[in-house]
């Protein structure tokens, strides 16, 4: 028996425990803890599938540049929510000490903790990639309202119309003088 | 990093409300008050498009004022409490549908997880049967005995300003979608219950700039952009040079002809933003291809109606513009272009306000005869309608080559698809002109369709982070079918959703872009005298020559 046959054990223990921590954070939770289809509830479906494809990752020693993928799809949702840039990240870091637990709740695998530093290494990982993509969705979300400012204004600014026209002629007017 | 404890993780290092659970609520929902902060409200009117709407005859809009939602002191007219409970005696009154809707909600629950914004925001007012709470609350203490008796063990609730700014963030975070009155075993229209609230609310002055400036632009000018006769002709004209660039075939066009055989209206929008104007340059193409003998107006240059998302004498006055000028122009019917709301008020509410349209004929397609009877009162035609009847009866020549860049996937638009059921028409039409498009899944499409996330006017820039939150569910589903189908297309029939869903898609699905479906159509249709001429669009009417 080693560390790697542990996490096969309690993957779902772990990732369960996890996700649920993960979705306290929203006022009115129970649904979106309930609920497993992935369209009637969006969110739930979405942060439990991140979170379990996160925990084999980090748990296998996966490349970490993976991890960008499912810690992406639970922060680009969070950074569109009401959280500040610490609450939208804070859920990933609770991993560690929910393995923790659940390992040492096991008289015969609680030997394993000392073991778990290149996990939690990982899981670092996980959440210095977050901040990254925290701030890349949140730039992105400022590109979207400038795009959408833009959209349409150019017929209006670059057209025939008469108003632009005189606006030109002062424009011209005013670099003579 | 240190081994976090569940608990001090839970706790804010600045001490705020928790790190990671931001405030969970120990208080029953009463006891939390709205708090608004930058982002998650639109900003209010301005002081001067509320003096002129006031202005207008038929019209009610007091209290025009600087204010913002952030301060404490709203400046409300002083006897704001008594304006807001005769309000809501009145409209009980007037409408049998609010009595109906304040007394039979039993808390079922069907509704709760329906909605858009509480899939995206997990808030608990965003529940519907909450939203409505928040009003029925007030009705049950004021409105109802057991209320007046019993109080807040009736579940009934005194009005207070902290009560109106609680109405005021939650009608603002509600699309009037009515997806969620699909699932109310009692057919209650949460939406209608939102409308009230947003009634109630201007009648002391609080309401959103994003709906009354193009509310008044419409009142004042035709449009919601404010656009003059001339502009919009421009406008409309610029598009025939590039239809006759990209296609090598000229439309004809006219503007307020009188005699003309049918009048076309469409969001304004689709004149003079992308990519409504793709659409707009296919409506030209399709109507060039069939001779239809139809005029724009300069005047009645908006199908759209922000009147439904303040008030009923706004909406009546907006829709009235359009039969006013069918009346003019002497036309025989009217063909509606690719609008959501537009329908929605048509449907629901045109032939009780301003009909039924006697003075204009039930519309026939001059091309293949067909009556369109489910016209019968309002005399207006959907442009997807028309199309597909056009289509089933072989009088288009379509190339679905034309449209071999385009891997489609079609979102149904609340209005359209639960207004007025305008399900299988656009289905048909996407079947004759592309090679590939595939459905979004069951529980997201036709009447189950998940809201843009930014219709009633809530299409506005500074609530971008609130709208890519309630377009989520939409926008999961379109990352699905991305993911699985390599879908690149996303084709709607209604102008809010072509802009929106842009800046949704631009979020979280980039790689796929929107259009109308007329666009798709426009595409597809092979012309007669389009000889030589044509370029090469490997984009359709996107490319650039």
């Amino acid at each position: 028996m080693d560390l790697a046959e542990a996490f096969r054990n309690y993957r779902e223990t772990i990732v369960g425990k996890w996700v649920d921590y993960t979705l306290s954070t929203y006022t009115s939770s129970d649904f979106f803890k309930r609920e497993k289809d992935q369209f009637a509830n969006p969110i739930g479906a979405s942060v439990r599938e991140a979170l379990d494809s996160l925990f084999v990752m980090m748990s296998k020693g996966t490349d970490p540049v993976e991890f960008k993928g499912p810690v992406e799809k639970i922060i680009k949702i969070r950074a569109v929510q009401e959280f500040t840039p610490a609450q939208a990240v804070a859920p990933l870091n609770a991993v560690k000490h929910i393995t923790r637990e659940v390992l040492a709740a096991d008289k015969e695998r609680a030997v394993f903790v000392k073991d778990l530093y290149d996990f939690e290494f990982n899981v670092d990982l996980a959440v210095l990639a977050a901040f990254d993509i925290y701030m890349e969705s949140r730039e992105r979300l400022y590109k979207v309202r400038i795009a959408e400012i833009k959209s349409g204004s150019h017929i209006l600014t670059d057209s025939k119309c008469p108003s632009k026209l005189l606006n030109e002629e002062s424009q011209e007017f005013l670099k003579s003088v | 990093m240190s081994v976090p404890k569940l608990e001090q993780l839970s706790k804010s290092v600045a001490q705020g409300p928790s790190l990671a659970t931001g405030a969970v609520p120990t208080q029953d929902w009463m006891d939390i008050p709205a708090v608004f902060k930058s982002g998650n409200y639109a900003y209010p009117a301005k002081k001067d498009k509320v003096e002129y709407l006031n202005s207008q005859k038929g019209l009610y809009f007091p209290n025009a004022r600087e204010w913002s939602p952030e301060d404490d002191d709203w400046k409300l007219p002083e006897d704001w409490k008594n304006i807001i409970l005769n309000g809501l005696k009145e409209r009980l009154d007037k409408f049998r549908s609010l009595k109906i809707f304040m007394d039979c909600c039993v808390r079922c629950g069907a509704c709760a997880d329906k909605c858009h914004f509480f899939l995206g925001t997990g808030d608990p007012k965003n529940m519907p049967v909450l939203r409505a709470e928040l009003l029925r609350s007030v009705y049950r203490n004021d409105f109802t005995l057991g209320g007046k008796i019993l109080g807040k063990m009736a579940g009934g609730r005194e009005m207070t300003v902290g009560v109106l700014k609680e109405w005021f963030m939650y009608s603002y975070q509600c699309t009037e979608c009515r997806r969620c009155s699909v699932f109310c075993p009692y057919g209650i229209d949460t939406a209608e219950i939102t409308m009230m609230l947003r009634e109630l609310l201007h009648l002391v002055g609080v309401g959103i700039n994003w709906i009354l400036e193009p509310a008044s632009n419409s009142n004042r000018t035709g449009n919601h952009m404010g656009l003059q006769p001339h502009t919009f002709k421009d406008n409309v004209e610029f598009l025939v040079d590039d239809v006759e660039n990209l296609t090598g075939v000229r439309p004809n066009i006219s503007f307020n002809r009188k005699g003309a055989e049918i009048l076309f209206i469409t969001p304004s929008a689709d004149v003079f933003a992308e990519p409504g104007l793709y659409t707009a340059m296919g409506y030209m193409i399709l109507f060039e291809a069939i001779g239809l003998d139809y005029t724009w107006s300069t005047y009645a240059s908006e199908g759209g109606n922000f009147g439904l998302f303040t008030n009923n004498e706004t909406m009546k006055k907006l829709n009235a513009k359009m039969y006013a000028e069918a009346e003019r122009l002497g036309v025989k019917y009217i063909i509606g272009g690719e609008c959501g709301h537009m329908w929605r008020v048509l449907h629901q509410y045109m032939d009780t306000m301003n009909g039924p349209a006697d003075f204009l004929e039930v519309p026939v397609s001059p091309i293949t005869g067909t009556k369109f009877q489910n016209a019968a009162s309002t005399k207006m035609v959907h442009i997807t309608e028309f199309t597909a009847d056009l289509i089933k009866h072989g009088k288009l020549k379509l190339d679905k080559s034309r449209n071999s860049h385009v891997k489609a996937t079609f979102h149904d638009s609340c209005n359209t698809s639960r207004a007025m059921g305008l399900l299988d028409e656009p289905r048909y039409v996407l079947d004759h002109v592309v090679d590939n498009w595939v459905e979004m899944p069951e529980n997201t499409i036709r009447e189950q369709t998940f809201c843009c996330g930014s219709g009633t006017g809530l299409n506005t820039d500074e609530i971008m982070e609130l709208r890519m939150r309630s377009g989520y569910p939409r926008a999961n589903a379109v990352q699905y079918v991305r993911d699985k189908f390599d879908v690149n297309t996303l084709a709607c029939v209604c102008a809010i959703d072509r802009a929106t869903l842009t800046s949704l898609n631009n979020y979280w699905t980039p790689e796929v872009t929107v259009c109308g479906l007329t666009e798709l159509v426009g595409n597809a249709i092979v012309q007669e005298n389009e000889g030589e001429n044509r370029a090469v669009l490997d984009e359709g009417l996107r490319t650039m020559v």
